[in-house]
């Protein structure tokens, strides 16, 4: 009995609340999710009067030379994919050869204006437009797009180079213009390929390699059920039974999906790698708390009341 | 006959640590509650129910009580305390029995009848609730009666379902850590399993030990 004293008293003084429970737990509301944060006054009415007018949509990839100078790690990268984001370069007015526009990239809305370089004709009827757009120079990522526009064929074909040589500083695009509607109805598509996703854990194996030890590093991606492709959070109140007996996965991609409903430009480089795949799914902007419904904030509400609880307790001893 | 002395020791120590530990763990779990605060822990995802006044009556006095049931019938193993602080034994017994019977079982009822989990998760914590209840009611009986046998055999029992506050969420713990379940069908799983198994396992213990006994007497 002495000894089991002595034994409790220690632990009393030696252990702390972390076991019960996991307190290192963050609920991520980005920055233009944020329900409480409410900034944009009124949504730009663009013309779309013109040929070229429109968001232009599509992958924005890494684009190295041989004689670049660049990392490796940049170059050949096993993870090219995360490295490469959708693209919405949106182009607003175009009067007398004065270009304006922005573009909406992994959480960066950007303004950039520019001039028409040339004007290719045939039989009287333009076929392409050759455009340079400098972006303002104020942010870290800012730099120079030069693209083409093939309007005939609904067609962009461009570059963009940072103005400062950091990481991935050269990217290429080939884009189609899309009209974007938001649509409460819209679903996760199926054929997605991260479709098992929740967080990915990393699992090294050891090998041999002509007597070098060599690590093989895998990701593995876990748990969202199909669940995801069934709940829709824009179009009415859930309720609790439906939420209750959703994975932490499951929560986390039907709340972010009420966000890319909206076209949210994910900061997050997970989200972002899930939603770029979807094809439904334009990057318009940066902030889209003021377009978010009444539904969905009471949803956003109740999903994220169960995530933390998901977070905290799921894999601890208790509550 | 000396080296199994020495192994029935290391066992009770073993259980004794087991016990501090977790028991430590609950107590964490209990502070969480305090103050009264229906936006915390668990009672984040029973706000349906947390309005309701009988809910938040029942939900602390079933933490608040429980607790002390647990650390209550620790010392009740001891021959030495049985035997010697007899007086020791028959307060601190009375008072594990009376907070079940009057407290924390019929809390945990109402508990049990607003469990997560759908009917399956219900009946199985309405049943223990039940059986908690029956059991410390029936070992109550015994020990008036000074049928001490029976008295120590429902007592176990009691205290093997007491213990399913520890054994249901180490069971958690386990199956999540084995297979990634969607939140409600653990606690389906853990709803039975967290005290049918301690239960089980006394079962099997007392048959065992019977057995033996019988055997030596025998020979």
């Amino acid at each position: 009995m002495k000894l089991f004293g002595c034994l409790f008293i220690a632990l009393l003084f030696s252990a702390c609340s972390s076991e019960i429970k996991n307190d290192d737990i963050r609920v991520e509301e980005e920055t233009g999710t944020k329900v409480s944060e409410l900034t944009i006054e009124e949504k730009e009415e663009i013309k779309r009067d013109e040929q070229c007018i429109g968001f232009w949509v599509g992958d924005f990839e890494p684009n190295f030379d041989e004689d670049d100078e660049v990392e490796d790690a940049f170059r050949f990268d096993t993870e090219t994919q995360t490295r490469t984001n959708k693209i919405n370069i949106s182009i607003d007015s175009l009067i007398e050869d004065k270009l304006f526009g922005h573009s909406v990239v992994a959480g960066n809305d950007r303004p950039f204006s520019g001039d028409v370089l040339e004007k290719v004709e045939e039989n009287g009827q333009i076929i392409s437009y050759s455009f340079v757009g400098r972006e303002p120079g104020d942010h870290k990522n800012d730099g120079v797009f030069e693209f083409i526009v093939f309007p005939k064929e609904n067609k962009m074909i461009g570059t963009w180079e940072a103005n400062k040589k950091e990481r991935v500083y050269k990217r290429k695009y080939e884009l189609t213009r899309k009209e974007y509607k938001y649509d409460s109805l819209i679903m996760l598509d199926k054929t997605n390929r991260f479709v098992n996703w929740r967080r990915s854990v990393e699992e090294v194996t050891q090998y041999e390699d002509d007597g070098k030890m060599e690590e093989w590093i895998e990701e593995k991606y876990a748990s969202t059920t199909d669940k995801i492709f069934k709940t829709n959070a824009s179009k009415k109140l859930l309720k609790k039974s439906e939420v209750e007996n959703l994975t932490k996965g499951d929560l986390e991609i039907i709340r972010n999906t009420i966000y890319a409903r909206h076209g949210y430009s994910f900061k997050n480089k997970i989200y972002r790698n899930f939603f770029d795949y979807q094809d439904w799914y334009i990057p318009v902007h940066a902030d889209i708390t003021k377009s978010l419904t009444e539904i969905e904030k009471k949803n956003i509400q109740l999903l994220m009341r169960y995530e933390k609880n998901a977070k905290e307790y799921y894999d601890y001893f208790g509550r | 006959m000396q080296q199994s002395n020495l192994f029935s020791k290391g066992i009770k120590i073993l259980f004794y640590v087991f016990l501090g530990y977790f028991g430590y763990l609950m107590v964490l779990i209990t502070l969480q509650y305090i103050p009264i605060n229906f936006d915390v822990a668990f009672l984040r995802i029973k706000q349906d129910e947390i309005s309701k006044t009988h809910y938040q009556v029942a939900f602390f006095m079933h933490v608040y009580t429980s607790i002390f049931v647990l650390f209550l019938g620790m010392p009740q193993f001891s021959a030495r305390i049985r035997i010697r602080l007899k007086s020791f034994h028959r307060l601190t017994g009375k008072l594990y029995v009376g907070i079940i019977l009057v407290l924390a079982a019929p809390s945990g009822l109402i508990l049990g009848y607003y469990a997560n989990g759908g009917i399956i998760a219900q009946l199985g914590f309405l049943v223990l609730a039940l059986l908690w209840f029956y059991f410390i009611y029936l070992a109550y009986v015994y020990a008036r009666k000074k049928e001490f046998d029976k008295h120590r055999k429902f007592m176990l029992r009691s205290y093997a379902l007491t213990l399913s506050a520890i054994s249901l969420r180490l069971l958690k713990l386990g199956i999540v850590h084995i297979w990634e379940l969607p939140p409600m069908d653990i606690t389906r799983i853990i709803a039975w399993g967290g005290w049918l198994l301690n239960l089980l396992t006394l079962e099997f213990v007392m048959w065992f030990l019977k057995k033996r006994k019988q055997q030596i007497t025998r020979n």
